[in-house]
């Protein structure tokens, strides 16, 4: 319960603040990602899997959307999945995960015949994107793994 | 183990619901089942986007303001600099106009008098009543000028120089009060004195040495020059005679002369370099019936 609200909430300060912001290069860090990731982290492959198809699914219907819905949620499961299970240390699972959902993202778009994903998407947005995130990921998954301690006890 | 398998079936079948949402949004297009799912998130999340939307639009714009102060400072100076070229260009034109007539004119003045004259333009003045009165021009030494020369203007006599630099001088105007020039009677030889008397340079004094020489109003005055041409070349016109004082028994007369020169408002002058061979006598006052 509290993942799906730490999700929500990062989902709406992702939309409402974070994309509006006038970040140089353009780019924005991806909360809800992170979000994700930090969830998973404490949670587990199965929960991650469950929490990260549900909040890919929330992204692709809060408006603003233009993308196929269905498309985060495919990309946020194996995120969640892969985060929960980890791959070497914490940190580690955070990198690869940040570093492989915009690769998927764009992969799938790019199965899709997105138009939206060319090479100049790879080589300039998705890296400022990467760096971004990374930037901000201690601090998110700081944030989504406290929010995380209480519950874990309880459940 | 089984705890694996099992999260790899979870995965499995929501990787597959995914899939299978994105090929049907994909192929229905407009038409998607999705539709109502969508309208629903529009519905829950376009409002809570729209309460918090005041928040983060100021919060939005802080960072932006922040974020854009360096270069919007930039915009600013840059602009301002701009501005301030554009103004002073306009200015500078309006005055560019002015001024070229006002150097016809001297032009015009100096070429009937044969004087050789030296344009500059007045940068600066002082005149408080009771003190003196004089101007400060951007012509020196290095243009030829010296002390002890005649200034004059398209109207006529202003004043001499008193000092000059290498770049500037500083010229005296004859309505300081403790300036005096000679003068002479139009169309005659009687001569006199002219002296400022302050009153922002409207009124001039003039002095006729013969106190039983007719003067009347409206006689007009030119310059009487000196010893070789310093500091008054002679034949420049200086003014018209106003009023005449009533001064039975003295041994000069008194007139009230205005000057031809506006010597409040000056900008272009010329400094005669080198009086003229012969006296111009009377050759260089304005026409009769555009005297003033």
């Amino acid at each position: 319960m509290t993942g799906a609200v730490v999700v929500v909430a990062a989902l709406l300060v992702q939309l409402m603040l974070v994309n509006r912001l006038p970040l140089p290069a353009g780019g924005a860090p991806d909360l809800v990602l992170l979000a994700v990731v930090g969830v998973a982290l404490v949670r587990g492959p199965v929960a991650g899997a469950v929490i990260g198809f549900g909040s890919g699914l929330l992204v692709d219907i809060v408006p603003p959307t233009a993308h196929v819905a269905g498309l985060y949620a495919f990309v946020f499961a194996l995120v969640g999945y892969l985060a929960g299970r980890g791959a070497g240390g914490q940190v580690t699972t955070v990198v690869l995960c940040v570093l492989l959902a915009p690769l998927l993202a764009a992969a799938v778009g790019g199965l899709l015949s997105d138009p939206r994903v060319t090479i100049a998407t790879l080589t300039e947005q998705v890296p400022v994107t990467i760096v971004y995130t990374l930037v901000v990921a201690p601090v998110v998954i700081w944030l989504t793994s406290r929010a995380r301690q209480q519950p874990r006890y309880t459940i | 183990m089984r705890d694996s398998r099992h999260a790899r079936l979870i995965l499995g079948m929501l990787l597959t619901a995914a899939l299978v949402i994105l090929t049907v949004d994909h192929r229905s297009g407009e038409g998607s089942p999705l539709r109502p799912l969508r309208a629903a998130g529009a519905f829950v999340f376009g409002t809570a986007e729209q309460v918090g939307g005041v928040v983060a639009r100021s919060v939005g714009g802080f960072v932006h303001a922040v974020a854009t102060a360096p270069s919007a400072r930039e915009d600013i100076e840059r602009l301002k600099a701009e501005n301030a070229r554009l103004r002073s260009g306009l200015a500078a034109n309006k005055l560019d106009a002015a001024r070229s007539t006002e150097l016809k004119r001297l032009l015009g003045l100096a070429g009937i008098g044969g004087y050789k004259v030296v344009a500059a333009n007045v940068i600066a003045r002082r005149g408080q009543p009771g003190f003196e009165d004089a101007v400060e021009i951007d012509a020196g030494t290095d243009d030829g000028v010296r002390a002890e020369m005649t200034v004059l203007n398209g109207d006529g006599l202003i004043g001499r120089v008193v000092r000059a630099s290498s770049r500037t001088s500083s010229v005296v105007l004859l309505s300081d009060p403790a300036s005096a020039a000679g003068a002479r009677l139009e169309g005659g030889h009687e001569i006199g004195v002219v002296h400022g008397v302050g009153e922002n340079g409207r009124l001039l004094r003039f002095r006729l040495l013969d106190s039983t020489a007719p003067v009347t109003r409206g006689g007009r005055l030119v310059s009487f020059g000196s010893h070789r041409g310093a500091p008054y070349v002679p034949g420049v016109p200086i003014g018209v005679i106003e009023r005449v004082e009533p001064t039975p028994g003295e041994l000069t007369r008194i007139a009230y002369a205005k000057p031809y020169a506006d010597l409040t408002a000056l900008d272009v002058v010329g400094v005669v370099v080198r009086a003229p061979a012969r006296d111009p006598r009377d050759a260089v006052l304005p026409r009769r019936e555009g005297a003033r």
